[in-house]
C-alpha cells in the first residue's frame, strides 16, 4: 500500500504539472486582454501597454511561464490582477465555503439517494421503483437554475421561511450561516442524490440475483442483515465512485447555485476571473480544483480497497 | 449669487464677495465666449449647506457656482423620496450589481465600483438633481480667465484618517491622474492641463495650456476622487482599500460578500449622513438581485432589470427610480470597409430600423428611440430640431441598397452576448433589418473577446451600447473626434469634426457652444459612422422605507445621494 501510495503520489505531480502548463497556455490563446479589463472602457492604447508592461504581460510566454511556475513551486500564487490582492488569500477563503456546501450537499444526497436506491433495487419494476424512478428523472433532468429558482421562489418569497443572498460567516452567526446553506445544498443534492438513487438501485439489482444472497437467505438471516451486510456492501462500489466523480465535478461547477444564492464560491472566483482574463487567478483556482479532483480520485480508490477486501493494492 | 470681475488680474480675494454675483449667463454674455478673459463667476453660499435648504448654482454651462446638497430641490426622480423628517440611523442594505473589481480612485472600472468609491472620496465639483454643477469640496469655483479655473476650497475638511484637507492634496491628485503610470481615465481628458497651484487662501487654481470649457465636468468625474497625498504616499495600495473626505468611512471588504461602510462622523456637510451605515452586498445575478429586494434581504438595489421594471412600479412597498437620459445603443459601420464604406448602404440601414418598434422588442417599453442626434435633453448641444432624421423607411432603405448594388444584403453583425443591454438592441436591430431586405447574421461574443474583434475590424457591422463618460457635449470626442477611442475602432477621422469638438472644448458661452455641438450632431448624421439605435431606461429601487435618495438626471452620479438617504422604520 505504501509503495502505491508513493506511486499516486509521483503520478499525482505529473499530472498536476501537465494541468498547470495546459492553463496557462489555454489562458493566453483564449482572445481579450486583462490590461483592457483593468483600464475600463476608453482606455488609450498608451495606457493599455503601460499595464501590460507593469503586468509582465509583454514578456515572451516562456518568460512569463517560468516566473509564474517558480511561485507556484514555492507555494506562491501570485496576485490578483484586478484586485490587487494575493491569490492564495482569495483562494483560500471561497474554497471553504464550496467544500462546505459540496460535502453537505453529497452527504444529503447519499442520505436520500442510497435508502431510494436500495428500495427500488428490491422492489424493481413494480409500483415504489415506478415512482422513484421518474423522480430521479425528474431530480436529473430539471437543471440546477430551475430548481434553485423554484426553491427560492417557494421557501424565501412566498413562505419566508428561510433567508436569501446575504452570505453570513460561519463565525459571525452560525444558526444563519447553515439556514442559508440550505436551499443551494437542496438544491445540488437534487440531482445528486438522482444520481446516486439511480446507480444504487441498478447495482442492487445485480447483487441481489447472486448465489451468495440467496445463500445468506438460506442460512435462515434476517432480511435487514441481508441487505445491508451482503448486498448493499458489495453494490456500494459503483455508487462510491459516481460520488466520487460527482464531487470533483461540484468543485468548479456550483457556478450556478453560487450565483442565485450569493454563496461566495470558488467557482463564482472562477468565473470573474475568466471575464477579467485575471489569469493568476484563473491559474491558481484550476490548479487548486486539479489537486484536489486527483486527491479525490485517490480517495476513492484508497475507499475501494476498504470497502471491498478483495481489492489490494501493492 | 454674486460679482464677477472682468479683469484677469484680480485677487482671489476678491473673487468670492458675497451677494452680488451676476449670474453665470449673464457673465458669459458680456464676456463673450473665447474671448473671455478674466472672467470669474462667484457664486454666494460656501457654507456647509443643510440637506433641505441649498440650492444648486442654476447655471447650465457650469463652470462656475458653490457648494449645495445633489438631492435637493425638485426632481423627476425623487417623487416621494424626501418626505417627512430625516431620521437618524440604520445601515443600509445595497444589492450592488458587481462586486467591485478594485478601488482605484482614478480608472474607472464601471458604474457599481464607482458608486461605493463616491461614497468614501470626494470630487471638487458634483452635480445637483437636475444635472447642473456645484461644489462639493469646492466652496465655490470659476474662471479667472479663459485658461484659469479656480477652487476654492471648503474649510476644515477632514480625510478619515484625521488630517486635514489642503490644496497640496489636491495638487497631489491631479498629478497623480496625470501620471502615466496611472493609467487615470481622465488623464487623457486633461492634456490642457499644465499645472495646478495653489493660490491664495485656501485656493487652488488650474492652468491650462488652452481654453478647455469642459474641465469643470471632468473635475465633477467620480474618477476625479481627492486623495490625500500623504496616504498614497504611506505605501497604502489604493486598490484595496479606501480613505478619502466622503461622507461614509471604509471599513471592511469581504471578496464576493460585503463591503462594510461606515458614518463619518466628521462629514464635511454637518448633519449628513443620516445612515449609520452602508453594506454593499455584489449580488450580480438580476433576478436573485430583484428577490432580493423583496423579500427584505436588501433595502436598495441599483441597474434594475428591464424585465422587472413594471413589477416593481407595481408593487406597494418598492420604489422605482429611474432615466432614460443615459445609457444608449448604436450600430457601428467599420467606415472604410466593403459595403458599408458606401453610405448609401449605411443609410439603408438607419432608415431600416423601426426604433420605437425595436424599444418594445428589446427592453419592453423601458426605453426611447434614437432618430436623431445623442446629446440628451437639458444638455448644451440637444438638437430637437435634427430628430426624426432617420424615421423608418423600409422602402427608402430599399431603394438606397439598390442604388449602392444590392438587392439583398448579407452581413455579419457582431454583439457582446455579455450585456443584455447592448444584445438586445442588437436583436432586435436583427428584425428590423430583415425588412429592407438586410440579412444580419449575428456573432455574439464574450466582452473582452467582443471588444478585442471589435479592434481588429473583422466584421463589418457591430452593435455596443454604454453611457456619456461625463455630462458635457465634449463626450462626443470618445466617439467623432479622429483619436477617439470609439472613432478608431471603426477607422473613422472627419477635420471639420475635429475642429469644431476642439473649438467647442474652448468655447465657454453655452449658447455658442450648443451651435457648434448642434453641427457636429448634424455632421455625424451626414457622414453617419454609425447610427444610433435606443435609449435604455436604468435605475435604482428601493423599500418605500428609504428616504431621500434621488435619482440624479446625471444618471451615474446618483449614489452621491445616499448621503443624505434616510430610512423611515
Amino acid at each position: 500500500m505504501t509503495r502505491y501510495l508513493a506511486r499516486r503520489g509521483l503520478y499525482l505531480l505529473v499530472q498536476v504539472l501537465v494541468v498547470a502548463t495546459l492553463v496557462f497556455l489555454l489562458l493566453r490563446l483564449v482572445p481579450g486582454d486583462p490590461a483592457r479589463a483593468i483600464l475600463g472602457e476608453t482606455a488609450t492604447e498608451d495606457q493599455v501597454a503601460r499595464v501590460r508592461r507593469e503586468l509582465g504581460l509583454d514578456r515572451p510566454i516562456y518568460a512569463q511561464y517560468v516566473s509564474w511556475m517558480g511561485k507556484v513551486l514555492q507555494g506562491d500564487l501570485g496576485t490578483s490582477i484586478t484586485s490587487g490582492r494575493p491569490v492564495a488569500t482569495d483562494v483560500r477563503d471561497r474554497l471553504g465555503n464550496t467544500l462546505e456546501l459540496i460535502v453537505l450537499a453529497t452527504v444529503a444526497s447519499l442520505i436520500v439517494g442510497l435508502p431510494l436506491g436500495v428500495i427500488a433495487g428490491l422492489r424493481a419494476n413494480r409500483l415504489p421503483d415506478f415512482v422513484l424512478s421518474a423522480a430521479a428523472m425528474l431530480g436529473l433532468s430539471l437543471p440546477g437554475f430551475v430548481v434553485g429558482t423554484v426553491l427560492l421562489l417557494i421557501f424565501a418569497l412566498r413562505l419566508r421561511w428561510l433567508p436569501q443572498s446575504q452570505y453570513v460567516a460561519w463565525s459571525e452567526n452560525p444558526v444563519e450561516h447553515l439556514k442559508l446553506l440550505v436551499l443551494p445544498v437542496l438544491t445540488l443534492a437534487s440531482s445528486a442524490a438522482a444520481v446516486v438513487m439511480r446507480m444504487t438501485r441498478s447495482s442492487m439489482l445485480e447483487v441481489v440475483r447472486q448465489d451468495y444472497i440467496k445463500l445468506a437467505r438460506a442460512k435462515g438471516l434476517s432480511e435487514r442483515v441481508v441487505i445491508l451486510r451482503h448486498a448493499l456492501k458489495n453494490a456500494i462500489n459503483p455508487v462510491v465512485s459516481v460520488v466520487g466523480l460527482e464531487l470533483a465535478t461540484l468543485l468548479g461547477g456550483t457556478v450556478i447555485v453560487e450565483t442565485i444564492f450569493g454563496w461566495p464560491g470558488l467557482s463564482s472566483l472562477l468565473i470573474a476571473g475568466v471575464r477579467a482574463r485575471d489569469y493568476p487567478v484563473v491559474q491558481g483556482v484550476v490548479l487548486l480544483i486539479a489537486v484536489l479532483t486527483i486527491l479525490i480520485n485517490l480517495a476513492i480508490d484508497i475507499a475501494y480497497a476498504v470497502l471491498d477486501p478483495r481489492i489490494r493494492y501493492s | 449669487m454674486r460679482e464677477a470681475s472682468a479683469d484677469a488680474s484680480s485677487r482671489s480675494s476678491t473673487l468670492w464677495t458675497p451677494d452680488t454675483a451676476l449670474s453665470r449667463r449673464q457673465v458669459l454674455t458680456v464676456g463673450g465666449a473665447l474671448t473671455a478673459t478674466g472672467l470669474l463667476i462667484a457664486c454666494g453660499g460656501g457654507s456647509s449647506s443643510t440637506p433641505t435648504t441649498s440650492s444648486s448654482s442654476g447655471s447650465s454651462g457650469g463652470s462656475g457656482g458653490s457648494a449645495g446638497t445633489p438631492g435637493a430641490g425638485a426632481t423627476p426622480g425623487s417623487s416621494g423620496g424626501s418626505a417627512g423628517t430625516p431620521k437618524r440611523g440604520g445601515t443600509l442594505r445595497y444589492g450592488l450589481s458587481t462586486d467591485p473589481s478594485n478601488f482605484e480612485p482614478h480608472v474607472s472600472t464601471g458604474a457599481a465600483s464607482g458608486a461605493v468609491k463616491l461614497m468614501v472620496y470626494s470630487t471638487l465639483l458634483t452635480y445637483d438633481a437636475n444635472g447642473q454643477l456645484i461644489g462639493d469640496l469646492a466652496e465655490s469655483f470659476g474662471w479667472v480667465d479663459d485658461k484659469t479655473f479656480e477652487v476654492k476650497l471648503r474649510k476644515g475638511v477632514t480625510f478619515h484618517n484625521g488630517d486635514e484637507l489642503t490644496p497640496e492634496d489636491v495638487i497631489f491628485t491631479f498629478q497623480r491622474i496625470k501620471h502615466p503610470d496611472t493609467a487615470a481615465t481622465n488623464a487623457g481628458r486633461l492634456t490642457a492641463l499644465e499645472r495646478v497651484e495653489a493660490g491664495d487662501g485656501n485656493t487652488v487654481r488650474f492652468h491650462l495650456s488652452t481654453p478647455m470649457a469642459t474641465l469643470p465636468y471632468v473635475l465633477a468625474d467620480n474618477s476625479c476622487m481627492i486623495v490625500s497625498k500623504k496616504w498614497i504616499e504611506s505605501g497604502v495600495d489604493p486598490k484595496t482599500t479606501m480613505m478619502g473626505t466622503g461622507p461614509f468611512k471604509f471599513i471592511e471588504r469581504k471578496p464576493g460578500v460585503s463591503i462594510v461602510l461606515e458614518r463619518n462622523e466628521n462629514y464635511f456637510i454637518s448633519g449628513l449622513p443620516y445612515l449609520d451605515g452602508i453594506t454593499f452586498i455584489p449580488m450580480p445575478d438580476d433576478n436573485a438581485r430583484v428577490t432580493a429586494l423583496r423579500t427584505g434581504t436588501v433595502d436598495f438595489i441599483d441597474y434594475v432589470p428591464y424585465t422587472q421594471m413594471d413589477a416593481i412600479a407595481q408593487t406597494k412597498n418598492l420604489v422605482l427610480k429611474t432615466d432614460k437620459v443615459l445609457g444608449f445603443g448604436w450600430l457601428a459601420f467599420v467606415y472604410d470597409r466593403e459595403p458599408v464604406n458606401d453610405l448609401r448602404v449605411r443609410q439603408a440601414f438607419a432608415y431600416a430600423m423601426d426604433r420605437a418598434k425595436m424599444v418594445q422588442i428589446a427592453f419592453n417599453g423601458h426605453g426611447e428611440p434614437i432618430t436623431g442626434g445623442i446629446i440628451p435633453k437639458g444638455w448644451v448641444g440637444h438638437s430637437p430640431d435634427l430628430e426624426g432624421t432617420y424615421d423608418v423607411d423600409y422602402d427608402k432603405a430599399k431603394a438606397l441598397l439598390k442604388e449602392a448594388g444590392f438587392d439583398n444584403l448579407k452581413i455579419d453583425l457582431l454583439t457582446t452576448s455579455t450585456y443584455s443591454v447592448i444584445q438586445r438592441p442588437a436583436i432586435a436591430a436583427q428584425a428590423e433589418l430583415k425588412n429592407a431586405g438586410i440579412e444580419a447574421n449575428m456573432i455574439a461574443e464574450e466582452w473582452l473577446t467582443f471588444r478585442q474583434t471589435v479592434q481588429a475590424g473583422t466584421y463589418p457591422v457591430h452593435v455596443w451600447g454604454t453611457a456619456p463618460a461625463f455630462n458635457d457635449p465634449d463626450f462626443l470626442t470618445d466617439y467623432v473626434g479622429s483619436n477617439g477611442f470609439f472613432a478608431k475602432q471603426i477607422h473613422f477621422s472627419d477635420e471639420q469634426i475635429d475642429k469644431w469638438l476642439t473649438e467647442g472644448r474652448q468655447t465657454t458661452d453655452p449658447a455658442l457652444r450648443g451651435e457648434i455641438y448642434h453641427e457636429v450632431e448634424k455632421r455625424v448624421l451626414e457622414l453617419l459612422p454609425w447610427t444610433y439605435l435606443i435609449r435604455r431606461e436604468q435605475g435604482e429601487a428601493m423599500a418605500n422605507y428609504v428616504k431621500g435618495y434621488t435619482h440624479l438626471a446625471a444618471g451615474s452620479w446618483s449614489q452621491i445621494t445616499l448621503r443624505e438617504t434616510w430610512l423611515d422604520k
